[in-house]
Order: structure tokens, then sequence, then C-alpha cells
């Protein structure tokens, strides 16, 4: 895993950038944090960050002609802030005379200001705060210059006065009634390290640095109005400011420029929407200035600008309250500590993969490449979790076993020929696909595995319909069915050798099958045959349904409104979305349509495995997706629909509406356990093969006894994802070889075996013949009886 | 990660009908490997393990080890 690239990415994120109104102040006054403080009528705080910023705040904080308000968000819904009043309203309620600074030894050089104006004076007591001798030289008899513009329109003449005499008490020289001429200048160059032209007039035209603000002549820096900052008070301090961090380098000799890109006004790359806010007009004053009251509500409207685009959409960043750019300095630590705990182990598998972030991110950072990198490089490195993934992985191995997984051609003419008789070949179009059977396989239906877990008595109907109407429009090609696990829980779990092995098999099956086109009924599988096997060509089943039609089955029309989730693996594929609403609407439903929808689809909760790393997360992708539904939900996406479920939300599988299923019922629905949903993929293969392919099978259980699992006992089973199949090997081994503990108050037995990596442990009760299940839990740690 | 000495265990062994007796086990996960008290069968070596100490500090040092 490359982190410095990734490290890069980060560092495009806008999370912290900062908003238009910052960045068009020239002296870059935090005004989300000012405004804060006053919404929480913190006035001192809000002082003391005006004060932070502004030189000479109880003057400047008066007159500044606040550029911020022509760029402030809010213009377009009510009116910008007045920050101008805010501003004023705080030097009012907020001021705290300045604590006595500690005098600093000038020791640094000596620096003269001509001109003890607005940028002259704003130089002088930065560089003198820097450790300079500064000396003013004024031609006037006092210094202050376009402050006094403002007396009586603004300013009063007491608070000119009194900010006035801080800076003579600063220790500052301050020579007035003197002027300096363009002869004199050349002179105190010779006498000074550094000179600070802030005249608003001169004999000559200067042309200085637009960044260090250095004139032609090397000591000599010119700023205000010389420098082009015309009527604007603001622009005239920063210049003054940012002249004297240019002279503190020049007299230093360090670099004049580094780091310097992003004084003054700047371009944010923040570009705030304010699409989706309220309109709100600005709070009107009693009197000339804002009362504490008006102020906190003024300061309410601010809409505090930030880019949290992605954060707004997603649970997971939600839930770990954390940023794409801090995320990812997350992922760069935990991948580079060798010896400690990896803290950001349970974050990194907590997040779906699926997409949204990227879909939302102005610059298109995207989280989802980023887990899967990192997931991939833990596994490499060792250091997945082990207990993270591990039954999801196993549940995937099943799906792809012989207990599980078959391929079938077409059944073929002469195996399917009972059928060719009047009238069935009249009315089944199913019999007539068979009769007209070329023993080519063109397609082959790939359910995938949890629609056969969860939707096993569809999948038999819905071949038999696939053979009808792809052999009535493409007679050449016949249906062939393929069960089995594309290997999605391996791609999310990081396991590409699990992956790689998967691939291989289904690309074995492929090319022994002619090379046919898959029919998927699952986005995830499609997403992964697009990524691992882009060679082999698919299409969607409701794609299929929407172009040749959907079954004929005695159903009653909807009429009913339903909300669509859309598949987040789906998220790119606008002609499933589109299919899949126009089989609704064929249906006779009417669809009212989330916020988050089509490519902004979010995920329930499954994707990424999140729900065996992290249940808690899970359930907050589930109740935060449902909270945003009206109406019943209609999905496309048999993991959608479980995972939605358990939001107490009715859910309906789009084969559950084609089919005619679970319509007017009000009961609430049932969710399958992972045991059933393991019996039903092993039951799917049966079934399948001697209804249609017409193979007797056998399934046999081993064990001589009858076991019962009470419901609670399943639900705590299915919490620590325990399969009774496995409850059962540990009965049937503790009553063979004898190996358990017994409970003479009771007359319960406790067994443990330990099956691959995991120790089950099951208290029972025996009844007869019957095997009472009273308790089961587990665990990893290996205990060694010697 | 020891099993609980306050409390008189109810279960004994099935096969050989004795009671248990707290003794040192030795544990292993991962890189970890550990001797603990635990019950376990004086005659058959059959170590106990409550559903308590399993789903409780059992989990809790799996987990750290997991995250090393």
């Amino acid at each position: 895993m490359d982190l410095d690239k990734l490290l890069e990415i980060s560092n495009q994120c806008i999370h912290n950038e900062p908003p238009e109104c910052t960045a068009s102040c020239p002296v870059h006054l935090d005004v989300i944090a000012f405004v804060s403080e006053i919404e929480k009528g913190d006035f001192e705080k809000a002082y003391r960050l005006l004060e932070s910023r502004l030189p000479l705040p109880r003057l400047l904080g008066k007159i500044c002609d606040h550029p911020c308000e022509n760029v402030c968000s809010r213009k377009d819904a009510g009116g910008s802030i007045h920050i101008g009043e805010l501003e004023r309203a705080v030097i009012e309620l907020g001021y705290k005379p300045p604590k006595k600074a500690i005098p600093i030894p000038k020791k640094k050089g000596n620096v003269a200001i001509i001109g003890g104006g607005l940028s002259g004076l704003c130089a002088a007591l930065d560089l003198n705060k820097k450790g300079y001798l500064v000396t003013i030289f004024e031609k006037n008899k006092r210094i202050g210059g376009r402050f006094w513009d403002y007396e009586g329109n603004g300013l009063l003449k007491e608070e000119i006065e009194a900010e006035l005499e801080q800076i003579e008490k600063s220790g500052i020289k301050i020579i007035c009634g003197t002027e300096v001429t363009e002869e004199k200048r050349k002179e105190l160059m010779g006498q000074f390290d550094a000179l600070y032209l802030g005249t608003g007039n001169w004999s000559r035209q200067f042309s200085p640095d637009p960044v260090t603000f250095q004139a032609e002549e090397p000591p000599l820096f010119v700023g205000g109005k010389l420098s082009g900052c015309q009527d604007s008070v603001i622009l005239s301090a920063s210049s003054g400011k940012r002249a004297a961090v240019s002279i503190d380098r020049f007299i230093s000799k360090s670099s004049m420029m580094a780091s310097r890109e992003r004084e003054g006004v700047f371009k944010t790359l923040l570009n705030y929407s304010v699409k989706d806010e309220i309109w709100e007009e600005p709070v009107k004053k009693e009197t000339g200035i804002y009362s504490g009251s008006e102020a906190e509500k003024e300061a309410g409207r601010c809409f505090k600008c930030q880019c949290n685009e992605c954060i707004r959409a997603c649970s997971h960043m939600q839930k770990f309250d954390i940023t794409p750019n801090a995320y990812i300095r997350r992922i760069n630590h935990n991948e580079r500590i060798i010896l400690g705990t990896h803290f950001a182990n349970k974050m990194i598998n907590s997040c779906t993969e699926c997409g949204l972030c990227k879909v939302q991110c102005p610059v298109g950072i995207g989280m989802q490449d980023i887990i899967h990198e990192t997931r991939k490089s833990m596994v490499e490195r060792g250091k997945m979790p082990l207990s993270a993934h591990d039954f999801a992985l196993k549940d995937m191995q099943f799906s792809m076993s012989e207990d599980c997984s078959m391929v079938r051609r077409q059944p073929d003419k002469e195996q399917s020929k009972a059928l060719f008789y009047y009238p069935v070949l009249a009315f089944s179009q199913y019999a007539r696909g068979l009769y007209k059977g070329s023993g080519k396989t063109g397609y082959l239906f790939y359910p995938g595995c949890q629609l056969s877990a969860t939707h096993a008595k569809y999948i038999g109907q819905m071949y038999k319909h696939l053979v009808g109407v792809i052999k009535e429009h493409e007679a050449e090609k016949d249906v062939g069915m393929y069960l089995g696990c594309c290997g999605a829980p391996a791609d999310w779990a990081g396991r590409q050798d699990l992956m790689q092995e998967n691939v291989n098999k289904i690309k074995k099956v492929w090319d022994e099958m002619d090379q046919p086109v898959f029919i998927l009924a699952c986005t995830s599988c499609m997403s992964m045959f697009e990524k691992y096997m882009p060679m082999i060509r698919t299409v969607s089943l409701w794609e299929i349904l929407d172009q040749y039609g959907l079954p004929e089955v005695d159903i009653k029309q909807g009429k009913r409104v339903l909300n669509i989730h859309d598949a987040c693996t789906a998220r790119y594929h606008t002609n499933i979305h589109e299919s899949i609403r126009n089989i609704a609407k064929t249906l006779g439903y009417k669809i009212e349509e989330l916020d988050y929808s089509r490519e902004k689809a979010k995920c329930c909760g499954y994707g990424g495995l999140v729900s065996n790393a992290n249940k808690e997360q899970a359930e907050t992708f589930v109740s935060d997706r449902v909270s945003e539904a009206s109406q019943d939900l209609l999905v496309y996406c048999a993991m959608c629909k479980d995972s939605l479920m358990r939001g107490n939300k009715r859910v309906y599988h789009i084969l559950d509406i084609i089919y005619g299923n679970e319509l007017e019922d009000d009961s609430p629905q049932t969710i399958l356990t992972l045991s059933d949903r393991h019996n039903n993929r092993r039951k799917l293969k049966k079934n399948l093969l001697e209804e249609i392919w017409k193979e007797k099978q056998d399934m046999e259980t081993g064990c001589d006894f009858e076991g019962i699992i009470p419901e609670d006992v399943l639900a705590v089973m299915d919490e620590r994802f325990i399969l009774t199949d496995d409850v059962w090997k540990v009965v049937d081994h503790s009553r063979k070889y004898n190996e358990r503990f017994f409970m003479p108050d009771t007359c319960n037995y406790l067994a443990r075996l330990r099956l691959e990596n995991v120790t089950y442990w099951v208290q029972y009760e025996e009844k007869g013949n019957k095997i009472i299940v009273k308790q089961v839990y587990s665990h990893r740690m290996e205990v060694l009886e010697e | 990660m020891e099993a609980d000495k306050n409390e008189k265990n109810p279960w004994m062994c099935g096969r050989c009908q004795r009671a248990l007796v707290l003794e040192k086990v030795k544990v292993r996960y991962l890189e970890g490997n550990f001797e603990v008290e635990l019950y376990k069968c004086p005659q058959c070596s059959q170590v106990f393990i409550s559903e308590e100490l399993a789903l409780g500090k059992m989990l809790e040092v799996e987990k750290g080890l997991e995250d090393k």
C-alpha cells in the first residue's frame, strides 16, 4: 500500500478549507469561531478572537469595510450575516483591557515607519511585538491618520485617543511634526535596517511586490494606499501587517516567499451549497447597535460553512465522528505501527464500501477503494482481526461447496419429452422453450447465494420463465443454471486469495459452457463480475424481465405507493434503476423516490460485511435509511431486504411483488435466521435438481435424535453467529463419546467441540429421543486439555 | 481470564462423574500463550469454560490479541 500517495489524497480533502468570509478577510478573522462564541453568548471570548487577528481592534472593528459580507453564503438565503454589526456589538459587550505585556528586549534591529496612519501603525505594532526598535515619523502633530476621518462618524474622539495612547505606551518611538521627503527617506535608509513607507501620498511612484510589499530599493517596504489599497481600511491594515512579516524575514535573512500563498485575500476551494438551507432574514437592531440577544440571534443565522458533504450522507463517518482527511491519517498510522495496538481496525472494518462518499465529494475523494486497499494490506500483513469476517467467509465457502453449488445446462429435449404434447405445449411457454432446445448454452441464470438463501422459492419458477421467454426471442440460446457465490465476501474482507479461487472456478464453468451470458439477479454479483471477470458478459435479471416480460402470475395489481431503496452496488447502473421502476409501474405500483436514490443510493448496512465486523454500526445504517422512507420499501437485493427489515420496516423484494406475495398481509415479516439461510441454499439445490433436472437427491442428517431449539435460543445463536448444523455436531459428538459435563440439579448436559478455529459449547436436556437446546456460546481461544 | 473461584461450580464431569477442580490450564490464541486457572475434570482433564468467561474476559483477550 502506497501510504505517501494516500496522504496526498488526504491533503486534497477540503473539510478544513476556510469559508468565503475568512478567505476574503485580509486579516483572516476566524468568522465561524467568532460568531459561534457570540451565539453562545460569550462576548469576551469573541472579543479575544477579534483582537488576535485585528490590530487596534476597538477602532478597526468599528470602521472595517467588511468585505466578508459581500461573499457570505447567507446572502442567497435571506441576506448576509451582519458581521460588521456583530464586531461592533462584541467591542461594546466583550472588551477587556489588554493584559500588560512583558517588555521584550529590542535587539533584533531598528525600523523606521514613515507615516503614522493606519497601515504604518499596524506595521509598527507588529514589529514592536517581534522585538524591533520602531520609530514612527509623522508629518502631522498627531498620529492616527485616517482614523481621525471617522471622528464623529463611527468613532468617538476619546476612543481614538485612548487606543493611540496604547501605542505610545508600548515603547514605540513617535516623532510628530516631521515631514520626511524623498531626500530624507534616502538618508534614513542608511540609518535603519529597514524602512516602511505608509504615507497616503508620495512624490514618486513605487511598485512594491504584491506579496512581500518590498519596493525596488531593498530595505524599503511600501504599504497602505501607496501599494494600491485604495479606501479599504482593512486592506490597508493587512498591508502593514504583511509588510511587517517581510521586514522581519528581510532583517533575519530568511526566505521572503516561503509559505505565503494564502496571505491576504485568497480563493477558498470551499463552495458551500445553500440549496437545502432555510431562508432567514437578518435580525433588526432596536437601537444603533445590536443588543446581546440580538447579536446572538444574528450569529445563529450563520451556516458555519464547512464541507461536510460526505459525512452528512454517511452513517459510518458520523458514528466515528471522522472526516476523510483524518480517516486517512488514522489508516496511515494503523498501517505503520509495528508494535502496539491497531486501534483503527474496527473503524476500517465498519465501512460498507458503498461508494456514496465519492459521489458526494466535490473533489472526488472516495473511501471505498482506500478501505479496500487497506483491508487487503491488513490481510497480507497478517493484521486483519480473524473474527471480523470469519463467519461470512465460511458462509461463502459453504455456498461454493458441493452442498449448495451446481451447474446445469438446460434440460435436453430427450429428457423433457414427457412435456411435449398438447395441451402442455400450447399453454406452457417453458415446455415450448425446452422443445426448442439447441444444446448450446447462450445464457446462464446465476441467482447468487443470498437470493438462493432468502427467496429460494422463486428461483425455480424464475428459471422456467427465463427458459420460456428467452427461447421465444432467441431460439438458438439455451438457458442454463448456476448456483454459487460470486466471492463478494472475499472482496470485502480483503481476501484476494479466496477471491481468485472463486474467480477461477467461475471462469472454468464459463469456458466449459462455451462462454454464455450470465443473467445476474444480485447487484453485488454484478459489481464483482465487472471488477474481477470483465471478460464475462452479464445482464441483469431485471433488464431481461423489463425487456421480455414478467411471469404471468395471478396477482392483484398493486395500487400502493412504494419507496425504492436502490442497491449501492448498482449505483452507476442506470439501466437497472430504470428496469426496476418499469417493473414496479407495470405491476401497478406508484413510486416515490427517496432523496438518496439511484447514483446516490445509501447502503443498507450489509455492504463491506459491516454487520459481521460491527453490528452496532450496521444498525445505524439501517435506522438512518429506514428513517428516510415514509412508505414501505421496495428493494432488489436480498441483503437489502434482510437488513432493512431489521429496522422494523415492511420491505418487499422485487420478486415478492412480481410473484404477488406478502402484498396485503400486515403481519410482521419474518427475518430468516443464519441457519435457515444455510439450509435453504442446500434445499434449493436438491429441489431444483429433483424438479427440473429429475435427479433424485438424498439428504441425510446423520443424527440419531430429534433436535429442538427454542426461538429465544435461535435468536441468541444468530447474534453469536452460530449455526444449528454446528450445534448438532457438538451434541452428536458429546453423546457418541460421552464427552460432556452434567449438572445434577437440572439434569442438563454441557458439551464442547472445536470445529476449525472455534470451540462451540451447547447446553442441552435429553428427553427420550429429543434434544432440547438451552444455551449456546463459543470462543476462539484454544484450550489445551492435557 | 480465570474461572470464578468464589462460586461453587454446579457442573461435574459427565463421563467420570467427578467434581471439577481448579487447575492451571494452557490456553492459546494467535501469538498468545497463557496459563490460567480453570475448572477441569481431575480424571479425564476435560476443561470447563462458562458462558460468562467465554463471552467476557476470554473474548476481551481474543479481541486484544487480534488487534496486536
